[in-house]
C-alpha cells in the first residue's frame, strides 16, 4: 500500500517537474493567465500592447469593490483555480526571479532609489511607492527573507525527492513546512506584485491620459501605503514582551540642576508621546531636583505595545544647549539616562517573591509620626534583600496603594533581572549585559550652536527638536527597530540596562 | 467662622460671592447633635465651570503659592515642603474635575499650548471656592484632606471633615496585623463581635470588617461595632460604612470606650483602637496641620498620653472572650514598653502573646496579643 502510494506520489513529482519545463515553452500562454510572471517576459512594448487591450475592459472592472484587475485575490483565484499545488511548486522554483513593472522596476529598486517619501495628503505615486517598498523591506527581513529562500530550496528539492513519501512522517512533517513558508511568502509577494501593478497602471494612465484611472490606481496606492504601515509595524512589534504595558524611567547624569532640568524634559517628552498612542500614563515615582527638574523618575505606560516601541529608547540621551541656569550664558551638555521595563502579563511565568526577603520602609520619615503628623505623604520603598532591587513610590494618596505600586515596580525589576539572567545562561545576550554606562548614548539632542536631533545608532535626524521633545518620537522609534532587525537580534538590548537601573533608586 | 480676610489676587474673585460661608466645605465644626456629613469634592456633582485658560490661571497662581512654601514649613513644624503641596495641588485638580477628562486637561494646564483656550471644563466646585480652599491649604495650613474632604486610606476613600482626625497611613498597619497575625493564628477570630473604639472617620472599623468578610467567604458572623464619643466622629464614619455598603456588619454607636458595649461583655473577638496617645504638653506644639485643625479630643492623651491606652487595656482584659485579639496604636517605644510592662505585672496570666511591632519609619508603634 505504501509502496503504491509512494509510485502515485513520485508520479506525481514527475508530473510537477514536466509541468514546470513545459512552462517555460508555453510561457506567453502562462502569463496571460499569470500577472506574476508578465514583467519578466513581455517585452515592455508588448505589455503595453497587453494593457491597453485590459483597459479596454477596465470600465467593467473598476465598478468592483477591490478594482485592481491585478490585486492578488484575482491573482490567486485564478491560479489556484486552475492548480492549488502547481502554483506552489511554481512559486518556489520561481522564488528567486524578481517581479518588476513594465519598464524593469522591481520593489528593492524603488526603495533604493531614495525618492523622497512625502506626507500621506501628498498625491505623489514615488512618495507613496518608496513608503510602500521601505514597508515591504521591513517586513521581509523581519521575516528573514533571504533564509527564508534558502529553506524553500532545500525544503523544495526535498519534495521532489521520488521516495519521499516512503516516510509519510517526514514527508508530511516537509510539505506542512513548505506550505508554511509558501504562505507566508505568498502574501509579501502578492503585496509587491500589487505595487508594482498599480504603478504600472499609474503609468499607463498618464499615457492615456485618464485622469479617472489615475486617481483610482492613486487612491489603491495610497490605501497600499496605510496597510504596509500596518503590516510594517506588526512585523517590527513581534518579540515576546512587545506587547507588554512597561514601566520607563529617566535618570538625570551628573552636572546638577541643568542635567536635572534635562531628565525632566526626556520624561515629558515620553509622556506627551505616550499620550498622543493613547497610552494610560501614570507617574509611579519622581525624585525631585531642589531647584529645577527631577533627579529621576519612573512612569507606568499602559497600553498595548507600549514595551515594544518604548525599548527602542533605552540609552543614555543627550542635551547640548546654552544653559538657563547659568548665568554665564555658557554651552552646556547634559546627560539623561532612559531604562524600559516591560510589565508581563499573568500568562507570563513571574519571579516568585518571598515576603519574609522584603525591608519596606517609609521613605521620608523623620518626626515622632502618627498622630502627631498630618502628611500626604506616604511613599514606601521596598527593597529586595537578597538581589538590592529596590522601589519606590510616592505618587499614590495611601500608603496601601504605594506599597502596592512599589510592589508591581519591584515584581517587573525582578523579572528583568531573571530575564537577563536566564538570556545569559542561554549565552544569547552576553554582550548586552554590560551595564548601562553614560558612554552608551544613542541619542543627541542639540539646541545651540545648531538645532538637531540625531540617533547615534540609525543615523536617523531631524532638524526640529522642538517636535521632537514634544513627544514627536515614532520616526527615531521605527527608525531603529527596523534597524535593529538587520542584526539579526530579535531583542533589542534592553534587559542590561534595565537591571542596572533597578538599582539607580 | 472663616473671614474673607483675602487680600491681593483673590480680592476680585472672592468679591463675588453668592453664599455667606463661600468655602463652604471648609466651615467649622457644628455644635449641633445631628451632624450632617459633608460630601467630599470628588462626589459631587461637576455643576461647575470655567475656561481652559480660567483654570490654567488659577493652576499657575496655585503652584507659584506652594513654590513660595519652599521648605519653610519643615523647618518650622515638619509641615509640608513645596513637593509635597504640588503633589496635593495635582490630586486636588483630579478631584475637582471628572476622572474621563483628566487625560485630556491635566496635561495641558502643564503645557505651553495656546490652542482652544476658551474650552469649558466642568468642574465640582466654583473656580473661586477652589482659589479660596487653597489659599487656606497654605496660608491657615488647613490639612489638605479637609480641603477636599476626603482621604485616601488602604484601598479606601473615606471622607473626612473638621472634628474628625484624619487617618494616618501607620494606622493601615492594623489592619495587616488582624489579617496576618489573627485571622492568621486562630481563623475561628473571623466570626464574632469586634469592636473599633475612638474610630473617628470609621477607618478601622471598615477595613477590618472588608478583612473579616474576604476571611468568611461572605458576611456571615461577621460583626464590627465602632464607637465614638463625638457626633461629628459618628455621623461621618456612618456615612462612610453606608458608603462601603457595610451597614449590615458595621454598626457605629455613640459613647466612650467600651461604655457603649455592655451588651458583647467577655464576648469580644477583637479590640482594635488609635485612642488619643500624645502628651497634653506637646500638643500646643504639634504642627499646624494637626494641632490648628485636627480635633483635640482625639489627639490629647492626657499628662503622659497614656490614660486612654491603659482604660482599654483594663477593659480588653474583661470585654474579648478567651483567644481574643487586640493591637493598639501607641506614641512610639516609651509607651509600648510601659504598656507591656503593665500587662505583665498589672494583669498577669490574662494575656499571651503580647507583642510591639513597629511601623514603616521603625518605631514602634503598636501593641498587640491576645487574652488567655
Amino acid at each position: 500500500m505504501s509502496k503504491r502510494l509512494s509510485n502515485g506520489s513520485s508520479f506525481l513529482s514527475q508530473y510537477i517537474r514536466t509541468k514546470t519545463k513545459a512552462f517555460c515553452s508555453v510561457q506567453s500562454l502562462d502569463n496571460v493567465i499569470d500577472p506574476n510572471q508578465i514583467s519578466k517576459v513581455f517585452d515592455p512594448g508588448y505589455s503595453s500592447i497587453l494593457h491597453m487591450s485590459l483597459k479596454n475592459t477596465w470600465g467593467s472592472f473598476s465598478a468592483l469593490p477591490n478594482s485592481s484587475f491585478w490585486g492578488p485575490q484575482n491573482q490567486h483565484s485564478l491560479y489556484i483555480h486552475r492548480n492549488g499545488w502547481i502554483w506552489a511548486r511554481e512559486f518556489g522554483s520561481q522564488a528567486a526571479m524578481e517581479p518588476c513593472t513594465s519598464d524593469g522596476l522591481t520593489v528593492d529598486g524603488i526603495a533604493s532609489s531614495k525618492w523622497t517619501i512625502l506626507e500621506e495628503s501628498e498625491s505623489d505615486w514615488k512618495s507613496h511607492a518608496a513608503a510602500i517598498a521601505q514597508s515591504i523591506q521591513v517586513i521581509k527581513r523581519r521575516l528573514q527573507w533571504k533564509k527564508l529562500l534558502v529553506r524553500l530550496d532545500l525544503l523544495s528539492a526535498e519534495l521532489n525527492k521520488p521516495d519521499l513519501w516512503n516516510d509519510p512522517v517526514h514527508a508530511g512533517k516537509i510539505s506542512r513546512e513548505h506550505g508554511s513558508l509558501i504562505g507566508k511568502m505568498k502574501e509579501v509577494k502578492a503585496f509587491e506584485q500589487e505595487l508594482l501593478e498599480h504603478i504600472d497602471m499609474i503609468k499607463l494612465a498618464r499615457e492615456e491620459n485618464d485622469t479617472d484611472l489615475e486617481s483610482e490606481s492613486m487612491k489603491a496606492l495610497l490605501r497600499m501605503r496605510r496597510d504596509s504601515k500596518d503590516k510594517e509595524l506588526e512585523a517590527l512589534l513581534a518579540g515576546e514582551q512587545d506587547s507588554c504595558s512597561c514601566y520607563i524611567e529617566v535618570q538625570a547624569g551628573a552636572g546638577g540642576t541643568e542635567s536635572m532640568d534635562w531628565a525632566a524634559m526626556v520624561m515629558q517628552m515620553y509622556q506627551t508621546w505616550a499620550q498622543r498612542h493613547g497610552y494610560r500614563v501614570t507617574v509611579v515615582d519622581e525624585m525631585p531636583g531642589e531647584i529645577a527638574g527631577i533627579k529621576r523618575a519612573t512612569i507606568k505606560v499602559e497600553g498595548e505595545y507600549a514595551f515594544g516601541y518604548a525599548k527602542a529608547e533605552v540609552g543614555v540621551h543627550r542635551l547640548v544647549r546654552i544653559s538657563p541656569f547659568d548665568s554665564g550664558k555658557r554651552r552646556h551638555t547634559s546627560f539623561a539616562a532612559v531604562a524600559v521595563i516591560p510589565i508581563l502579563g499573568d500568562g507570563s511565568s513571574r519571579v516568585q517573591i518571598n515576603e519574609s526577603d522584603l525591608r519596606i520602609e517609609r521613605f521620608r520619615s523623620g518626626g515622632a509620626g502618627g498622630q502627631h503628623a498630618n502628611t500626604t505623604e506616604s511613599a514606601v520603598r521596598i527593597v529586595h534583600i537578597p538581589t538590592g532591587v529596590t522601589a519606590t513610590c510616592q505618587n499614590e494618596r495611601s500608603q496601601h496603594q504605594n506599597k502596592a505600586s512599589a510592589m508591581a515596580v519591584l515584581q517587573s525589576r525582578l523579572d528583568q533581572l531573571e530575564m537577563a539572567r536566564q538570556a545569559q545562561m542561554n549565552s544569547q545576550h552576553t554582550q548586552s549585559l554590560t551595564e548601562i554606562s553614560w558612554g552608551n548614548q544613542i541619542r543627541t539632542y542639540v539646541l545651540h550652536p545648531y538645532r538637531m536631533v540625531k540617533d547615534l545608532r540609525t543615523n536617523y535626524e531631524v532638524s526640529d527638536p522642538d517636535s521632537v521633545l514634544e513627544g514627536d518620537l515614532d520616526n527615531f522609534i521605527l527608525s531603529y527597530l527596523s534597524a535593529s532587525l538587520d542584526k539579526g537580534e530579535d531583542e533589542p538590548t534592553t534587559c542590561d540596562s534595565v537591571c542596572s537601573c533597578g538599582n539607580m533608586s | 467662622m472663616l473671614k474673607l480676610r483675602l487680600p491681593g489676587l483673590s480680592r476680585g474673585v472672592c468679591a463675588n460671592f453668592r453664599i455667606p460661608n463661600p468655602c463652604c466645605y471648609s466651615n467649622s465644626v457644628s455644635s449641633s447633635i445631628d451632624v450632617k456629613p459633608k460630601v467630599p469634592l470628588y462626589l459631587r456633582p461637576p455643576s461647575f465651570s470655567a475656561s481652559l485658560s480660567e483654570l490654567s490661571m488659577w493652576h499657575k497662581w496655585a503652584k507659584n503659592l506652594a513654590s513660595s512654601v519652599g521648605s519653610t514649613f519643615v523647618n518650622l513644624d515638619n509641615g509640608p515642603d513645596s513637593t509635597l503641596l504640588h503633589r496635593e495641588l495635582n490630586w486636588l485638580l483630579q478631584d475637582l474635575i471628572e476622572l474621563q477628562h483628566h487625560s485630556e486637561i491635566l496635561p495641558r494646564l502643564e503645557s505651553s499650548n495656546n490652542e482652544n483656550l476658551d474650552v469649558r471644563v466642568a468642574l465640582r466646585a466654583p473656580l473661586e471656592e477652589i482659589y479660596c480652599v487653597w489659599r487656606q491649604r497654605i496660608e491657615e495650613r488647613r490639612p489638605f484632606q479637609y480641603v477636599v474632604g476626603c482621604e485616601h486610606w488602604r484601598d479606601l476613600v473615606l471622607s473626612v471633615q473638621e472634628g474628625v482626625l484624619i487617618p494616618r497611613p501607620e494606622t493601615e498597619m492594623i489592619i495587616e496585623l488582624v489579617e496576618d497575625v489573627a485571622l492568621n493564628n486562630s481563623p475561628e477570630l473571623a466570626q464574632g463581635f469586634w469592636a473599633d473604639l475612638g474610630t473617628g472617620s470609621g477607618a478601622i472599623a471598615i477595613a477590618a470588617a472588608r478583612a473579616l468578610r474576604s476571611h468568611v467567604n461572605g458576611d456571615a458572623g461577621c460583626r464590627v461595632i465602632a464607637t465614638d464619643l463625638s457626633p461629628v466622629a459618628v455621623a461621618v464614619a456612618t456615612s462612610n460604612v453606608q458608603r462601603y455598603g457595610l451597614q449590615d456588619v458595621v454598626e457605629v454607636r455613640k459613647g466612650s470606650w467600651f461604655e457603649p458595649l455592655k451588651d458583647v461583655k467577655g464576648e469580644l473577638s477583637g479590640v482594635l483602637s488609635n485612642p488619643p496617645y500624645i502628651p497634653s504638653d506637646d500638643i500646643s506644639g504639634l504642627q499646624a496641620e494637626v494641632g490648628r485643625h485636627e480635633p483635640t479630643l482625639a489627639l490629647d492623651g492626657g499628662a503622659s498620653g497614656i490614660n486612654d491606652l491603659l482604660q482599654l487595656i483594663d477593659g480588653v482584659a474583661s470585654m474579648l472572650k478567651p483567644g481574643g485579639f487586640f493591637a493598639f496604636e501607641t506614641n512610639g517605644g516609651k509607651q509600648c514598653k510601659f504598656l507591656v510592662d503593665y500587662i505583665q505585672n498589672e494583669k498577669p496570666g490574662r494575656f499571651r502573646d503580647i507583642n510591639i511591632v513597629s511601623d514603616f519609619a521603625g518605631i514602634q508603634r503598636f501593641v498587640m496579643g491576645f487574652r488567655l
